[in-house]
């Protein structure tokens, strides 16, 4: 999977790139609006994480000019701090694939990126299995355990769905409230719903399998383990 | 009032007032005129029987006794009276008094012209005399046109005054109608010159549009600050989050530090939702939002539960939802509603008590619009609390037990009732609950 990555911010850019390598990922980078021009216009990438403001023009010229290039057909997710409203509503309109506001996580970039590709690719079914058993139908929305449907609430799938998305990491429970409540301004971080949505994951799953691989990493958060 | 119906106004009561005056002046000089007038009728008769004489000779006109003659309808008369040669008979110059005379068994009012004067060697008198009735009925013709003329004046100047008021007031109505009506911010103000040749609209309509520039500019100098800031400070957290991110999944950290970076990602949290929630304020309050939807309360409301579902159930919580009828908000923001119900609704969830209950009632207001009533069974909010319970970077229950947060919930829901033109009030009662009124208008 080839990612250019087009942000002039060091820091952030180094940061980015790092993750993106642990995940398996060949990574590039541009760090001004004509170096990332340039290797659009010449490499072909999977994925093009495009910051707005950059240092001699705007990001969403270099959409729409890549937009143009029937060769290049990477998709787009645009990652910026500009505060202004109608740059999401311009992004999308112009192709963008997605749009990730700043500050984000990391997770969560990369779970839209495998949505993304899911969809590029047209896989219909995603189905993930665990535990001995288990069967996570991410497009139906269904968890199986053999042949028996197991009824989790829309908020418990999904947070059990970006656990196995993240298998072997320890996500903390900010990373998962982001997830669950990422486009609603919440004060309340520090609260305990995920702790009882875990709590009534492992009842509910307990029931048909042991619960050994979602862990518990003390004071830090959850992790679904390789092993199940 | 208006300044156009105030200028109509004055106009008329001057008028009115005109027409008074001249109801109560225009008799007297009118009888006047008419006297005046009638004695110089009598004068000039007056002076033709007196040619009369001398052309014919008096004794034309007396024989030994007095000559009379008079019209056929009495309303004039001349006599022409021989005296006896007596002292007061002298002679005297025309004299003009009102007297009553007999003519035919009648006696009437006259204005009478009397002269006394020798002709061969006696003395006569002249009168001539003009009946009242007619110099009356000559008065109160020239009365009533004369005030019929007065009224037709007023009524004519009143309309065209009125009409020429309209016109020349044009500019400014369409000022008020084009340009102040309706503005509420001034990216949609009109900056077309109006269309006038009066100075002072002119000028006025100048300053507006400068005035309005300034504003606008400010505005934007604002936004464009806003967007700075933006950028500058959520850099930085977004480095730092990642980094944090990034530390997490390294292997050889030990578990002491593993603590301390969730924490720091904590802290920064903390910090990111702070910056993102006055960027929100200010976002809003600059109109950066569209209020171009229709919504309806019930589907907002409903988007609203699915999020929280679990956390009503984690909490064994009960939501009453009655709506009654639903609401569509004509004019509004989708995605602003979502928050502010959601906010109003986690709040309701976050101070309550175990097992407790929330109530969403929705009712058309007494006096039009609609009422939409969240209404918890937590422990309440104390009175001195309720009026700054709406201020940013507020909160009132200290200690351990206090859910974490940092008092931008209830200012973001004010901020965007205000948005949505309506308004967001709060009654609370300690040990019974509290409850939020959001007054669509």
């Amino acid at each position: 999977m080839h990612v250019l990555i087009v942000e002039d911010e060091k820091s952030l850019h180094q940061e980015v790139r790092q993750f993106l390598l642990q995940s398996q990922y060949l990574v590039d980078s541009a760090y001004t609006y004509a170096e990332a021009s340039e290797k659009i216009f010449v490499n072909s990438y999977d994925f093009v994480l495009l910051d707005l403001g950059l240092p001699g023009g705007d990001g969403l010229d270099l959409l729409r000019e890549a937009r143009q290039n029937e060769r290049q057909e990477a998709s787009f997710i645009i990652l910026t701090a500009r505060g202004a409203i109608d740059d999401r509503v311009k992004g999308l309109d112009l192709g963008a694939d997605d749009y990730l506001p700043k500050p984000f996580s990391l997770l969560e970039l990369q779970s839209r990126m495998q949505a993304i590709m899911r969809r590029k690719f047209g896989l219909k079914r995603q189905e993930l299995t665990f535990g001995n058993g288990f069967q996570l139908d991410a497009t139906g929305r269904t968890l199986r355990y053999q042949d028996q449907d197991v009824a989790l609430t829309k908020k418990e799938f999904d947070l059990l769905h970006y656990l196995l998305l993240h298998k072997n990491r320890v996500l903390t429970r900010l990373q998962l409230g982001e997830h669950l409540w990422g486009n609603v301004l919440e004060d309340d971080s520090d609260s305990n719903y995920i702790d009882v949505h875990i709590k009534n994951i492992r009842k509910k799953l307990s029931q048909f399998a042991p619960t050994d691989f979602l862990e518990t990493v003390r004071g830090i958060g959850y992790r679904v383990a390789d092993a199940g | 009032m208006r300044l156009e119906a105030k200028l109509a106004l004055f106009n008329a009561l001057s008028k009115l007032l005109l027409v008074l005056l001249g109801a109560v002046v225009i008799p007297p000089i009118v009888s006047r005129v008419a006297v005046a007038h009638t004695d110089q009728r009598l004068r000039e008769k007056q002076a033709e029987v007196v040619q009369l004489i001398h052309r014919s000779g008096i004794s034309t006109f007396v024989q030994g006794e007095a000559y009379a003659d008079y019209n056929l309808l009495k309303q004039e008369y001349i006599t022409l009276t021989p005296l006896p040669a007596t002292a007061d008979t002298v002679a005297h110059s025309p004299r003009i008094f009102n007297e009553p005379r007999q003519v035919d068994n009648e006696i009437e009012d006259f204005r009478i012209l009397s002269e006394q004067f020798a002709e061969g060697g006696r003395s006569y008198r002249l009168e001539i005399g003009s009946s009242l009735a007619t110099v009356e009925l000559l008065t109160g013709t020239l009365r009533r046109m004369a005030l019929w003329v007065l009224v037709i004046g007023a009524l004519l100047t009143i309309v065209t005054d009125a009409a020429f008021a309209h016109y020349l007031l044009r500019p400014l109505r369409q000022l008020i109608v084009r340009k102040l009506r309706g503005v509420h911010h001034p990216s949609a103000f009109s900056y077309a010159p109006l269309d006038t040749d009066t100075t002072d609209f002119r000028r006025l309509d100048n300053s507006l549009n400068e005035m309005m520039r300034k504003i606008q500019s400010a505005f934007e100098k604002e936004r464009e600050f806003m967007s700075n800031v933006s950028h500058e400070l959520l850099t930085p957290v977004s480095i730092l989050q990642s980094r944090f991110e990034n530390m997490l999944q390294d292997p050889e950290l030990s578990h002491t530090h593993s603590l301390k970076i969730v924490d720091s990602q904590k802290t920064l949290y903390r910090l990111r939702n702070t910056v993102r929630t006055l960027l929100l304020i200010a976002n809003i309050e600059n109109e950066q939002y569209l209020r171009d939807e229709a919504v309806s309360v019930a589907a907002v409301l409903a988007d609203v539960t699915n999020e929280l579902d679990d956390r009503l159930a984690q909490r064994e919580l009960r939501l009453l939802e009655d709506l009654r009828p639903d609401y569509v908000v004509p004019q509004a923001n989708r995605t602003l509603l979502f928050t502010l119900l959601f906010n109003l609704i986690s709040n309701a969830i976050k101070y309550n008590r175990w097992g407790g209950s929330i109530t969403v009632e929705g009712r058309p207001g007494p006096l039009g619009g609609y009422l939409l009533r969240v209404t918890d069974t937590g422990p309440g909010i104390a009175a001195e609390h309720l009026p700054h319970l709406f201020d940013r970077f507020r909160r009132f229950q200290a200690g351990a037990s206090a859910p974490e947060g940092y008092g931008l919930g209830l200012p973001i829901a004010k901020t965007i009732a205000e948005f949505h033109k309506s308004e967001l009030t709060v009654e609370s009662e300690v040990g019974q609950g509290t409850t939020f009124t959001l007054r669509f208008p």
